[in-house]
């Protein structure tokens, strides 16, 4: 088929050998790429209970068939593996130019498996593979990194890093390319740590094929100019996800304080306009005309950044207004490969647990200079960095402070308050890779465009299941989440230009519910259900204070509903597992 | 004459520019082979750069050709039976846009005139003016 490579590097570390074997197609054709196709390959090749961070677990890199090609948004590389922050399965979605860099080297996915014996990186140039020492890049942070690696190979390669959060096992640990991009949640970075996998660093100078490409770049270039480029999705270039801020805001589900309260009424002082006064540049990913980066200065900070997550989670959430502290921990964090949701998530715990009285974790809210100081603790592992770098589901069932941990599975909360907008928690609570914004967005839904009432259990089912089937297909396709007008019509026509075989819209939501079902099956396997499917206790018992959703509670009973209208809807029993005649499908 | 032109200050690095150029060109989506390669990245993470190489229709390859293979005529054109591939086009053009292939040289066409770079450009940071 058209758009694939139709090849996979297989990588085994523990052997120090790489080979090129085919792309499996009878998977392609059900789960196309990226996330699915990855979850697919995880499915089928990993042992159930394997640890995640032993060299059992597998680390894949896939691309999908729309990479390297001009259809807009389609830079992203899905990275995948089993989660050491859950023991789900987990697929995270990284922007920059790696995944075009494989593609062009000749490859739909680099599957890496085993352990390095001691500290080294991975060099992929076209079908030349070598394993390189790097005994001294570790320790460092992923910039510096980045950068010894740059000089040496120059900015025509690509540069998949962790830095010491990666190095140290943490459940918060990210993967980091171009400086500034993550696979950020579900620690992907231990994965690659556990494996003593410092870097992938890779340079393709092959091409993509599809059909008919004269036509076929004419059209693309229509959808780019009449879908893409229209005001629906170029405010991310004007502001980034900085424009969340306001509408989060305005909407009732910035959080406050860890979750103790939403919306903050000096939030001016750290909104869109005050990052975007200081702007030095714009950039943005591989084959996308949104670029949505915001290279930033403020003071000595210096970031690509900061995005609305890090600004809620290292803003208000952590009771800081600052927007330079904003800034420089985003840059700290950065560096040092951490993920900046679920550090902001675990320090604002840690907050509240301190000012509560319950422990003291020697910070308090606001205190942004010990903050800065416990993210790279965290990451390194020292004092009691290392006790927070736990996460904060271990670290309640150690210290207490249970109801106001926020997070499911083990994977903390993204920025929005789901007492404003009631079927992201259900989002969060069925998400496959543990509490994720990414899976199913409720607050455009409920809040932004209002078209749904958001505090109510009613209808949350069908809602959350049709955001996810949509987002999955997206991500399969390696769509950047930004094209947000993109329709399922137009998601099987690209297919079809791209692939050369006619897709069906029918054929195509399919897939997606077929990614929302295998992921599912694996987590299943791994002895998940129902009872796993969670909230935090504080959005059942703590009435919201302020703001538009003030009064605001979820009634566990309306929660328990959401999730049987969920399960039942995917055809799931009522313990949230699927039949065995569905499984036969995946 | 129209040329392309470069706005630093627009680019976002996208390199749908390489990518729609090869696609035009060559058949496929093979940046290595495009006839402009234009990309930004961070310098040790704190400073943004750029890599313009595109074609200013400055002539110099035509001047420089020993054999008479290039022509300039609103556009360069590059005859690939006369060429013979010695790269003096490729040494001299001072963006570094001359890709050697083969034996032979390749360099922009300004797709007669109707560049598909300065189509695919999203935010107007390549022009033909």
């Amino acid at each position: 088929m058209y758009g694939y490579q139709n090849k996979v590097l297989r990588v085994d570390l523990s052997k120090k050998t790489a080979a090129a074997e085919p792309l499996r197609m009878d998977w392609a054709e059900k789960y196309i790429g990226s996330k699915g196709l990855a979850i697919k390959y995880l499915y089928e090749e990993l042992k159930p209970g394997i640890d995640p961070l032993s060299p059992e677990n597998k680390l894949i890199l896939m691309t999908g068939p729309m990479t390297g090609t001009t259809v807009p948004c389609s830079g992203k590389l899905g990275v995948a593996g089993k989660s050491p922050a859950t023991g789900t399965i987990c697929d995270c979605s990284i922007g920059g130019h790696a995944a075009l860099r494989i593609k062009y080297a000749g490859y739909d996915a680099v599957i890496i498996e085993g352990a390095l014996d001691k500290p080294g990186y991975l060099l992929i140039e076209d079908d030349k593979i070598s394993f390189e020492d790097a005994s001294e890049l570790w320790g460092k942070g992923c910039h510096e990194t980045e950068a010894i690696l740059a000089d040496k190979y120059g900015h025509e390669y690509s540069v998949l890093t962790i830095g010491p959060a990666g190095e140290n096992l943490c459940g918060m640990a990210c993967i980091t390319s171009d400086y500034y991009r993550q696979a950020g949640r579900g620690g992907m970075g231990a994965v690659m740590g556990s494996k003593n996998l410092k870097a992938v660093v890779v340079k393709g100078t092959g091409g993509v094929k599809i059909p008919n490409v004269e036509e076929a770049v004419k059209r693309i270039l229509e959808i780019q100019n009449e879908d893409v480029l229209q005001e629906d999705n170029t405010f991310v270039f004007d502001w980034g996800t900085t424009a969340f801020l306001e509408a989060c805001q305005d909407g009732g589900i910035l959080p406050y304080k860890n979750f103790s309260d939403t919306t903050d009424p000096n939030w001016t002082e750290y909104n869109g306009e005050v990052f975007m006064e200081k702007l030095e540049g714009k950039r943005g990913c591989g084959s996308c005309g949104l670029g949505c980066g915001n290279f930033l200065k403020i003071g000595d900070a210096i970031c690509e950044g900061p995005e609305y997550e890090t600004i809620a989670a290292y803003g208000p959430n952590a009771g800081n207004r600052d927007p330079e502290a904003i800034l420089k921990a985003n840059q700290v964090a950065d560096d040092m490969g951490l993920d900046t949701i679920s550090s902001g998530d675990v320090l604002a715990w840690a907050m509240e647990m301190t000012e509560k009285g319950i422990h003291d974790f020697g910070i308090r809210f606001g205190e942004m200079d010990t903050y800065i100081k416990y993210l790279e603790m965290i990451a390194k592992g020292e004092g009691i960095g290392k006790e927070l770098a736990m996460g904060v589901k271990k670290l309640a069932g150690k210290y207490g402070g249970k109801d106001f941990a926020m997070e499911v599975k083990g994977l903390e909360y993204p920025q929005y308050e789901p007492r404003g907008s009631w079927g992201m928690s259900l989002a969060y609570a069925v998400s496959d890779r543990g509490a994720c914004h990414m899976r199913a967005y409720a607050p455009n839904e409920e809040v932004f465009a209002a078209s749904i009432p958001p505090y109510t259990p009613e209808g949350k089912g069908e809602m959350v299941y049709k955001l996810a089937q949509h987002n999955a297909v997206k991500f399969c396709l390696c769509i950047c989440d930004f094209w947000g007008t993109i329709s399922m019509e137009t998601m099987a026509e690209l297919m079809s230009l791209v692939t050369g075989k006619e897709w069906t819209v029918e054929e195509i939501a399919d897939v997606g519910t077929r990614v929302i079902n295998i992921a599912r099956a694996f987590n299943q396997r791994e002895g998940f259900t129902a009872k796993d499917d969670t909230a935090p206790k504080r959005i059942f018992k703590e009435a919201l204070k302020n703001g538009p959703a003030a009064g605001q509670k979820i009634p566990e009973e309306a929660f328990e509903d959401m999730k049987q209208q969920y399960y039942k809807v995917l055809g799931w029993d009522e313990n949230g597992l699927l039949p065995d005649s569905l499984i036969a499908t995946l | 004459m129209k040329r392309l032109r470069f706005s630093k200050k627009k680019c976002i690095g996208c390199q749908l520019c390489g990518q729609i150029c090869s696609a035009t060109h060559e058949g496929a989506f093979v940046p290595s082979k495009a006839r402009v390669y234009i990309e930004t990245y961070y310098d040790k993470g704190g400073v943004l750069k750029y890599q313009d190489s595109y074609c200013t229709l400055c002539g110099i390859c035509f001047k420089n050709c020993p054999t008479g293979a290039i022509s300039m005529d609103g556009k360069i054109l590059v005859d690939h039976e006369v060429c013979i591939g010695c790269g003096t086009c490729a040494e001299k053009c001072p963006k570094k846009v001359v890709r050697l292939r083969d034996g032979k040289s390749y360099i922009c066409d300004t797709c007669d005139g109707d560049p598909m770079c300065v189509k695919v450009c999203p935010q107007n940071a390549l022009t033909f003016e």
